[in-house]
């Protein structure tokens, strides 16, 4: 994301820079003075000075006197705001447009506060094109923009693997357009040679067995090709989209949550598919068609150059009308798809809430409402379906017309006795092939763009680096389990840091309750430490050395995790637990799932540990996933063990006997653990509570009631209730 | 523990139900750096936050008048801006220009889609502008029959009042939408 704007020479000329400043960010302001969109007015910061000019006013604070600077969200957009002798002063006001920019741009200033001369970049991309406005789908450059050696070399890259396939493809079409055009020849002579002449029964024969096998062979010719074309696409989009998934495990978290949950898996499966559907549909007639056309073209002028010049004047409008019909019966079926949408989202709402619906008594309510909706899709379809009805009869009509037209004036020709009636014939089935091929012609920009925007998103995907352990920088380590956090801080988007400067040092073996309020930082924490995300800035260290300096491997090997929310992969029991370590005994498992108080309820189940669980398979409740997640986080024996509301959907008793689990195991390990029942953590050793986003107290359980502080509150709460 | 603790939690769920009316008595003034300070029943609040409760169907009523930082928290509610002073009303005004930004389209002069995105041009009553909606998406939502809201790639809001005083021609650019 630009935090450097080219700025207007007028503005340039009013900024003095002293020896030594330098501009560090300049970035556009579009909301003027009168809350109106502007569209000069710019935010400059330089080493000394922090600039507004504001639809041609300009006001200047020294960063020196400022001691914070903050992007504040309002609706629909947000504001800069300075803090300047104690007192908060609004800075610019700009739209959502540039919320992201500015939240880069208080960081940026507070480094400059801080006295520190460290330029802030932001890795996020443009959403608008500033060269043509066009919306960037998610990708580094703009598509359209790239230019289309861009397009083409990403295309070449895609298709070098299958140069064979390609060129048993091309023959295939070369043939497909040779059998096409010679058909309507054939036809010609059969009509001039044959009925006008009154040849012989012999070479009517001659003519029929060669249209039969001309006919026959275009069949076999375009299954064939077909075959070949609808292969290279699957095989096409199978490769791409194992590529991609590779990639997608490869790439940090943070690419992932970058994008609009649902995008990577479109590009995954949309994305890929429309490649094979672009291979399979109009790749495979790309070559045939033009080649006809351009030989179509050729025959027609041969066969009569003026009938010729004069039918190639009735196309392009015809054309045009066809295609102008075609886009406007897109359109109309798109709003009758949005109305089906509104219907079958209202209907699973009502359905979903049906024991809300019936214990309040709204059904006929519900009903009214529904009848309305159900009522507007019925009249958009009835009209849709008219306008279906007549376009089909519209179209051949106008196709028609043309032929029409051919036929009056090459009638004429015939009559006059310039054109025999064979080559008429010809000429008709000619222009009919034109119209066909034109019309296809027509809509090959629009596929060839969407093709584009898909291989972009592919490539976008692929191409980004994902970050490779340098096996000369980190190291396996045995863990024993010290925990230092030094100065972490972190926040999913750039413009909120969800936890700051966290410090603390947790001793091997330790048990760390962490408590706070919903959204204080608690589970980003913990993201934190099972390596999801590296921290903005700040480290975590584990045994005094830096976590990124670890392999992956070791760390993550050596780690235990039970989240709130559990997640069981399609499969049988067994096999989830055996997740974390793929290699351990039966017996070793059994242990887990005693330890973890799963052994019981998994024996009484009929297919016992092969209980197939996951999207479609057996129904566990909450506390018994819970608890087959426990089993997977214990398997490995980790040194560090993360719990995140670990019991919280289980029943007391079961709550309580995998406590008692936990505490037998949790004694040599470092442990964090996340929990709203305060009870659960009575255990350990230490309490850290999370407050707005940095730790408010820690320390044991009797030196944080004696503080009385946020734990002594928490407590009291939840002994009263 | 259990009989302080108690008073505590008693005065907080007192201060949770409560609901303090802000009214003439209580007056706002404008800070040095653009924002609004507040005195209310003898307390002085350095910057104050304004939000709507319904922004939607009653922007001028129901304003909620909140500390900045300290949790945020509600010090009062303005039932109606027009029971306020004239100059109370031209502060509060500006601050809810300040943290709500909707433009209300006027004229809508072209909407043109391409691939998944349509690009509306369109003057709306801070000015021209463009922007560009993803089709994909809801950017559209429905407010009533005749209301909307468009939201734009960058999040921005827009909002027409009132669909049947567009123009047909303007409506039938709006019909994929509607």
């Amino acid at each position: 994301m630009n935090l450097v704007f080219e700025l207007p020479q007028k503005i340039r000329d009013e900024i003095e820079l002293t020896g030594g400043e330098s501009i560090y960010y300049a970035v556009p302001i579009d909301i003027g003075a009168g809350g109106n969109w502007s569209t000069d007015s710019f935010c400059v910061v330089t080493t000394d000075k922090l600039y507004t000019f504001i639809d041609g006013e300009k006001i200047s604070h020294e960063i020196n006197e400022l001691t914070k600077a903050t992007a504040e969200a309002g609706v629909g957009g947000g504001m800069l705001v300075v803090k300047k002798g104690g007192e908060d002063v609004l800075v610019a006001h700009y739209s959502s447009a540039h919320m992201s920019r500015y939240a880069y741009i208080a960081r940026g200033i507070n480094i400059l506060i801080s006295g520190r001369y460290e330029k802030v970049e932001s890795p996020e991309y443009e959403k608008m094109c500033p060269h043509c406005g066009r919306v960037i789908p998610g990708t580094k450059t703009c598509p359209h923009c790239s230019g289309n050696g861009g397009f083409f070399k990403i295309l070449g890259k895609t298709i070098r693997p299958y140069k064979k396939d390609l060129a048993w493809i091309s023959f295939l079409m070369v043939m497909v357009a040779v059998t096409t055009l010679l058909n309507p020849e054939v036809q010609k002579r059969l009509i001039n040679d044959v009925l006008e002449k009154n040849g012989s029964l012999r070479t009517a024969l001659v003519f029929l067995i060669l249209m039969f096998t001309l006919s026959v062979a275009i069949v076999l010719i375009n299954i064939g090709k077909s075959i070949a074309t609808a292969k290279l696409g699957s095989k096409l989009s199978a490769d791409l989209r194992r590529d991609l998934f590779e990639k997608c495990q490869r790439l940090p978290l943070s690419f992932i949550n970058e994008r609009r949950p649902g995008e990577l898996l479109n590009r995954i499966t949309d994305d890929t598919r429309f490649v094979a559907e672009f291979t399979s549909d109009v790749f495979c007639n790309l070559f045939a068609v033009f080649f006809i056309f351009i030989w179509d073209v050729f025959y027609m002028l041969v066969l009569d150059w003026k009938l010729a010049l004069l039918t190639f004047t009735v196309v392009p409008p015809v054309t045009f009308f066809m295609l102008y019909l075609r886009k406007t019966i897109s359109r109309v079926f798109r709003v009758q798809n949005k109305k089906n949408d509104d219907v079958a989202s209202d209907l699973q709402d009502v359905i979903s809430g049906m024991r809300i619906v019936k214990s309040y008594g709204k059904e006929e309510q519900e009903a009214e409402r529904f009848k309305v909706l159900s009522g507007q899709f019925a009249d958009i379809q009835k009209r849709n379906e008219r306008f279906w009805g007549m376009f089909d009869f519209v179209l051949s009509f106008c196709m028609g017309l043309g032929v029409v037209i051919v036929v009056y004036f090459g009638g004429s020709e015939v009559i006059a006795e310039k054109m025999s009636y064979g080559e008429l014939y010809q000429f008709i089935a000619y222009t009919l092939l034109l119209f066909q091929y034109v019309g296809w012609l027509g809509r090959l920009p629009r596929e060839l763009s969407k093709l584009k925007s898909s291989l972009e998103r592919i490539y976008d995907v692929l191409s980004q680096e994902a970050p490779e352990e340098d096996p000369g920088k980190v190291r396996d380590i045995n863990i024993k389990g010290e925990i230092t956090f030094d100065h972490a801080t972190f926040g999913y988007k750039s413009y909120q840091p969800v936890i700051e400067d966290i410090n603390a040092v947790i001793k091997p073996g330790e048990m760390i309750g962490i408590v706070g309020a919903s959204g204080a930082g608690k589970s980003t924490l913990i993201n934190l430490l099972m390596r999801l995300y590296e921290t903005d800035d700040g480290s975590i260290l584990v045994d005094g050395v830096d976590m990124k300096d670890i392999s992956r491997k070791s760390y993550h090997s050596q780690l235990g995790v039970v989240l709130q929310e559990t997640f069981l992969f399609s499969g049988t029991i067994i096999d989830n637990i055996r997740f974390s370590k793929p290699d351990a005994s039966v017996d070793e498992i059994i242990h887990a799932a005693k330890l973890a108080n799963a052994h019981t309820f998994i024996s009484k189940l009929p297919d016992g540990y092969n209980t197939y669980v996951g999207e479609k398979g057996h129904t566990l409740s909450g506390g018994e996933r819970q608890r087959i997640a426990i089993a997977r986080a214990i398997l490995t024996d980790p040194k560090i063990l993360i719990l995140d509301e670990a019991t919280a959907s289980l029943d007391t008793e079961s709550e309580f006997m995998i406590q008692k689990a936990l505490d037998r195991l949790t004694s040599n390990k470092t442990t964090f653990a996340i929990a709203h029942r305060l009870s659960t953590l009575k255990n350990a050793d230490r309490i850290m509570v999370i407050d707005d986003h940095k730790i408010a107290e820690i320390g044991t359980h009797a030196e944080l009631l004696a503080k009385k502080g946020i734990y002594y509150s928490l407590c009291a709460a939840q002994n009263l209730s | 523990m259990a009989e302080d603790t108690l008073n505590i939690y008693e005065k907080k769920a007192a201060e949770m139900t409560a609901t303090n009316m802000i009214t003439r008595e209580d007056t706002f003034a404008k800070t040095k750096g653009g924002f609004l300070s507040l005195d209310c029943k003898g307390t002085h609040y350095d910057r104050v936050r304004v939000s709507r409760l319904f922004p939607f169907s009653d922007a001028d009523r129901y304003l909620s008048i909140r500390e900045y930082g300290n949790g945020d928290k509600e010090i009062g509610i303005i039932e109606d801006l027009a029971s306020m002073s004239e100059e109370s009303q031209k502060l509060i005004r500006e601050q809810l220009e300040l943290y709500y930004f909707t433009p209300v389209i006027s004229r809508i002069m072209s909407i043109k889609d391409e691939y998944g995105y349509a690009y509306f041009h369109v003057m709306t009553d801070k000015g021209e502008c463009r922007f560009a909606i993803n089709m994909g998406a809801s950017a559209v939502a429905k407010l009533s029959d005749t209301r909307l809201i468009i939201q734009d790639v960058d999040e921005n809001r827009f909002e027409i009042k009132d669909v049947d005083q567009l123009t047909k021609k303007e409506r039938r650019m709006l019909d994929l939408f509607l």
